[in-house]
C-alpha cells in the first residue's frame, strides 16, 4: 500500500498540523483574555461596586466575596487535611486502608462541581436551614479543596526519608511527638501549597455556590454568618447571560481577567510556597 | 482521627444526601423517568434527553480533544527543543487554571457566534458547540498526562527501535505508544469525567432544549445535558417535590458515573508494573 | 492520643459552633430584605432597590430565579419577598398551605410575541394565536406558511417556570402547561431571549414589553376584529390580551423592614422606577 516512507511523512506532518492547531487554540484563548479583559479595567472598575445588573459599575463586593469565601474555604479545609494526611501517614498501617483512603479522596475530588452544590443545597440550606449563607459557601469550597490539599500533604509526608522516623522512634519519641515535631513541620510545604492550589481552583468556581452563597444584587458585606455574597464568577455568568449587551459583555470579559488575576496570585502563592518552605534536605 | 474520617466519608454522604432526595419521583412518577419528555408541570420527567446530551457532547469532545492532544503530545514530547517542551508546559499550566465559566463566556461571545455565522446557522447555541468548548477545556489536560505518559517512556525502547532501522513513526505506533497506553488511557478517562461534570461552559451555549434531536445524530440542533439542566432548574424547583427529586435523581447518576470512571483510572494507574514491550 | 483528642474535640466544638449560629438565625437580620423572583420584575425591584437602600440604609438584596423560584424560596422562608410575573398556582399554594401569601400588584406588563426585524420588515407585522400556535407546535414551520419569506421558522421558547412562558402560553396556547413541539432553542431569561432574537433572522419569540428595541420586533394579534398592535395603549384599553400582573408576594410573617419596601414600591417614587424599567405603573 503506502510505502512506509509515505507513512512517516503523512505522520510528521499530521504531528505538525496538531501542534499548530493545539497552539493556535491556546494562544487564543490566552490573547481574548488578556486583550478583552485589560481593556475593561480600571481602578475605578475594581473598585466601585456594580449597578444595573452589572453592566455598568465595577465589582468591588464581587472581588470582595471571593475573596471572602475562599479564604474561609481555606481556613476550614488546612486543619482537616493536616489532620487526614497525618493520620494516613502515621496511624494506618494497613496498605489496603490507605488504598481505600485515596480511593476515597480521588472519587471526592471528581465529583462534578454542580454535585457540591446540590449537596450544599440540601444537606445545609435546606435540612440544617441556613439559608442563603457566605459561610456554607466556603464550606462547600473547602470540601472541594479537600482532595487536592490532602493528597498534596501526604506526597509531601511520603517524601519524608525514612531516617527522620526511624531516628525518632530510637530516640523513644511517641507516635504523636513524632508527628508534630518532625512530620508535620517537613511537610508544611505540601500542605501549604495543596491548599494554595486548592484555593486557586475554588476561588474561580460557579456551580457549588450559585444555589447556597450567592445573590445576584445588593450583596455587599456580610454582617452575618446568614448572608449570601457577590462573586466574581457568578457576576460573569449573570453578565455572560446579556452578551447581547455590549457594556454588560466588557464588563464580563473585566471581571474575568480579574478573576484569572487572582487565580494566578494563588497559584504563584503556591510556586513560591513549595520553594521557600521546602525543608533543606529536599532543596 | 476525626479528620481523616470526615474526608473518607464524604464521599457516602455525599451520595446519601442525593439518594435520601430522589424519594417523590421514584415512589410517584417512576414510569415517566424513563420517557423522553420533560414537563414538570404535567408530572412528567424524561431525563433521556438530558442522559443523551450528556453523553453525546462528551462524546463530541473527547472526538475532538483525544486526536488533537495526542498527536500534539507526540510531537512535544519526541522534538529535540527543550524550549518548545517548556513554554507549551507553562502554556498549559495557566490555561488548567483558567474557571470554567470563563470558557463559557467564551462560548458564548465567540465559539457559537462563528458556528452561527460559519454554517449559516439561526443560533450558535448547539449540542455542537458545547462539544467543542468542552474539547478546548480538556485539551491541556489531555495534552499534560499524555506529553508526561510518552516522556517516560524510557529512551532505551526508543534507542532500540531506531537502531532496527525503523521511522520515527513506526517508533512512536509500535514501541512508545503501547507502553504509554496506560497512562494515556487512565488520561482520557479523567478528561471524559471532567467532560460530563462540566456545567458552566455548556449551560450557556447548549440551547436548553429538552428533547432528542431528531434525526439522533444531529449535532446542529440545541440540546441538554444533566449539568446544564441542574444548573437551570435547581433554583426554580421547590425543595422536596418531585420536580427537585428528578434533578436530583439526574445529579445522582452523574455522580455514579464519574466515580465509576474515576475507579477505573485509578485502577488503571495502579496496576502490577507493566512487562516489557515486545518490539 | 492526647494531642489528637484535644484536637478534635476543637474542631468539633468550632464545627458545631459554626453549625449552631448557622441554624439558630444569624444576626441582626431587621436591616437586610432579601427579594429574589422573576427576572421580569427584576429590573423595577432593582432599581428602586438601590434607590431606597440609598435613603434608608438597609440592604437589600435581589435575586434572579424565575416567577417559580422566587415563589418557593419565599414560601420556605429563604427570601422576605418574592417576584411574580403570573400568578400563583394551585399547586404551588397546596404545596405551603400552612402559610396566607399576599401578592402585591406593582405594576402591569405585556407580553409579545416577537420576531426578528428582518421578518417584520419582510411583511409578517401580525399573525393570530391560531398561527402562533401552529408554529409553536410544530405544525407550522416556513415563514412562507404565513405570508413571510421563504425560510424556516426558527422557534424560540423559554424555560418553563417563566411567569413569561407561563401567561403567554396561557392565553395563546390555552394551555399553560403545553409543551412547544416546534421549539428549537429554550432560552431563560428576558435578557437572554431578546439576545437570541436580535441574533436570528428568522426567529420568533415572546418577550415583555420592557425588553422590545430596534433588532426585536412585536407582532400585532391577529383577531377578526382587525389587528391589535403591541403598545402601551392597547394595553391601558384592555384590546391587548397578552397581559400580567407584576406582583411581589409577601408571607404572613413579613418583616417591618420588608413590608415598608413593599409600601415603597406603591409609592409614586417607587412606581416611578416601575415605569423607567418600561411597565406600567399601577397607582394614580
Amino acid at each position: 500500500m503506502f510505502s512506509r516512507a509515505a507513512k512517516e511523512h503523512v505522520f510528521a506532518a499530521a504531528t505538525r498540523i496538531a501542534l499548530f492547531i493545539s497552539i493556535g487554540i491556546l494562544a487564543f484563548l490566552l490573547g481574548a483574555i488578556i486583550l478583552r479583559g485589560l481593556s475593561a479595567l480600571s481602578l475605578d472598575f475594581l473598585f466601585t461596586p456594580s449597578r444595573s445588573f452589572g453592566s455598568s459599575g465595577g465589582i468591588a463586593y464581587q472581588i470582595l466575596g471571593s475573596l471572602l469565601t475562599a479564604i474561609t474555604a481555606g481556613l476550614i479545609a488546612t486543619p482537616v487535611a493536616l489532620g487526614a494526611s497525618v493520620y494516613r501517614s502515621e496511624y494506618m498501617t494497613s496498605q489496603r486502608a490507605r488504598r481505600i483512603f485515596d480511593l476515597m479522596l480521588y472519587g471526592l475530588n471528581g465529583v462534578p462541581s454542580i454535585i457540591f452544590g446540590l449537596f450544599g443545597l440540601i444537606l445545609f440550606v435546606n435540612i440544617i436551614g441556613t439559608g442563603l449563607s457566605w459561610f456554607v459557601g466556603g464550606i462547600i469550597l473547602a470540601v472541594m479543596m479537600l482532595p487536592t490539599a490532602t493528597l498534596a500533604t501526604v506526597n509531601a509526608m511520603r517524601g519524608i526519608e525514612k531516617n527522620y522516623r526511624e531516628n525518632a522512634l530510637a530516640l523513644g519519641l511517641t507516635r504523636e511527638q513524632t508527628a508534630l515535631r518532625i512530620i508535620i513541620p517537613q511537610s508544611l510545604h505540601g500542605l501549604v501549597t495543596g491548599v494554595l492550589i486548592g484555593l486557586a481552583r475554588a476561588i474561580g468556581e460557579t456551580a457549588p455556590i450559585m444555589f447556597i452563597a450567592t445573590a445576584f444584587s445588593g450583596a455587599t458585606v456580610p454582617t452575618s454568618l446568614h448572608e449570601p455574597v457577590a462573586t466574581l464568577p457568578t457576576h460573569i455568568l449573570a453578565l455572560a447571560q446579556q452578551a447581547a449587551d455590549p457594556a454588560a459583555l466588557k464588563n464580563a470579559w473585566g471581571a474575568s481577567f480579574t478573576l484569572i488575576a487572582l487565580v494566578a496570585l494563588f497559584s504563584l502563592a503556591a510556586f513560591f510556597a513549595r520553594a521557600r518552605l521546602s525543608p533543606y534536605s529536599r532543596r | 482521627m476525626g479528620s481523616a474520617l470526615i474526608c473518607a466519608s464524604l464521599v457516602g454522604l455525599i451520595i446519601l444526601t442525593l439518594i435520601g432526595q430522589t424519594g417523590p419521583v421514584l415512589s410517584g412518577h417512576f414510569s415517566s423517568l424513563w420517557g423522553t419528555v420533560w414537563n414538570p408541570n404535567t408530572d412528567q420527567y424524561g431525563i433521556i434527553p438530558m442522559l443523551y446530551g450528556s453523553i453525546i457532547v462528551m462524546l463530541i469532545a473527547m472526538a475532538i480533544a483525544l486526536p488533537l492532544g495526542v498527536l500534539t503530545a507526540i510531537y512535544i514530547a519526541e522534538t529535540r527543543s527543550a524550549r518548545l517542551r517548556g513554554i507549551m508546559k507553562s502554556a498549559l499550566e495557566v490555561l488548567a487554571g483558567i474557571p470554567s465559566i470563563v470558557y463559557g463566556l467564551i462560548g458564548v461571545a465567540y465559539v457559537s457566534v462563528w458556528v452561527a455565522k460559519g454554517l449559516d446557522l439561526q443560533t450558535g447555541r448547539l449540542i455542537l458547540t458545547a462539544g467543542i468548548i468542552l474539547a478546548v477545556m480538556i485539551l491541556p489536560t489531555i495534552l499534560t498526562l499524555t506529553e508526561d505518559a510518552i516522556s517516560n517512556v524510557p529512551e532505551i525502547y526508543r534507542e532500540n527501535a531506531r537502531a532496527l532501522g525503523l521511522y520515527r513513526h513506526e517508533v512512536i505506533k509500535d514501541v512508545v505508544l503501547p507502553h504509554a497506553k496506560r497512562d494515556i488511557l487512565a488520561a482520557a478517562l479523567l478528561a471524559l469525567g471532567r467532560a460530563l461534570g462540566e456545567t458552566m461552559a455548556v449551560m450557556l451555549v447548549i440551547g436548553s432544549l429538552d428533547r432528542l434531536p431528531s434525526p439522533l445524530f444531529n449535532l446542529l440542533s440545541s440540546g441538554q445535558t444533566i449539568t446544564s439542566k441542574l444548573g437551570r432548574e435547581i433554583g426554580e424547583s421547590a425543595f422536596g417535590s418531585a420536580h427537585f427529586s428528578a434533578l436530583v435523581l439526574m445529579g445522582l447518576i452523574l455522580v455514579l458515573i464519574t466515580l465509576a470512571l474515576t475507579a477505573a483510572a485509578q485502577w488503571l494507574i495502579h496496576r502490577a508494573p507493566r512487562e516489557a514491550a515486545h518490539v | 492520643m492526647l494531642l489528637s483528642r484535644r484536637r478534635a474535640a476543637i474542631l468539633a466544638l468550632s464545627f458545631s459552633a459554626a453549625c449552631g449560629l448557622l441554624a439558630c438565625g444569624g444576626a441582626d437580620k431587621s436591616n437586610t430584605v432579601s427579594i429574589s423572583g422573576s427576572t421580569t420584575v427584576l429590573p423595577a425591584i432593582s432599581r428602586a432597590a438601590d434607590d431606597y437602600s440609598m435613603q434608608k440604609d438597609i440592604k437589600i438584596i435581589v435575586n434572579a430565579g424565575g416567577s417559580g423560584g422566587g415563589f418557593k424560596q419565599l414560601a420556605e422562608g429563604q427570601t422576605d419577598i418574592g417576584m411574580m410575573s403570573r400568578d400563583i398556582t394551585q399547586g404551588e399554594m397546596d404545596a405551603f398551605a400552612d402559610h396566607i401569601f399576599t401578592s402585591v400588584i406593582i405594576g402591569r406588563d405585556a407580553v409579545a410575541p416577537v420576531v426578528s426585524a428582518e421578518i417584520y420588515d419582510a411583511g409578517v407585522t401580525a399573525l393570530s394565536f391560531a398561527q402562533i400556535t401552529d408554529i409553536y407546535m410544530g405544525r407550522v414551520d416556513n415563514w412562507s406558511d404565513v405570508g413571510g419569506p421563504d425560510r424556516p421558522i426558527f422557534v424560540i421558547d423559554k424555560a418553563a417556570g417563566s411567569g413569561t412562558r407561563q401567561v403567554f402560553a396561557q392565553i395563546v396556547f390555552g394551555d399553560k402547561t403545553a409543551l412547544a413541539a416546534g421549539a428549537d432553542l429554550v432560552i431563560g431569561s428576558n435578557n437572554e431571549e431578546q439576545t437570541a432574537i436580535s441574533q436570528s433572522d428568522s426567529a420568533i419569540g415572546m418577550l415583555s414589553f420592557a425588553w422590545i428595541n430596534d433588532d426585536v420586533r412585536a407582532l400585532a394579534i391577529a383577531t377578526p376584529n382587525g389587528n391589535v398592535e403591541a403598545n402601551i395603549d392597547n394595553v391601558n384599553t384592555g384590546a391587548f390580551p397578552i397581559t400580567r400582573d407584576l406582583v411581589i408576594v409577601i408571607r404572613e410573617d413579613v418583616s417591618p423592614a420588608a413590608s415598608q419596601f413593599v409600601n415603597f414600591m406603591l409609592s409614586p417614587e417607587g412606581q416611578k422606577h416601575v415605569a423607567d424599567s418600561g411597565y406600567l405603573s399601577v397607582s394614580k
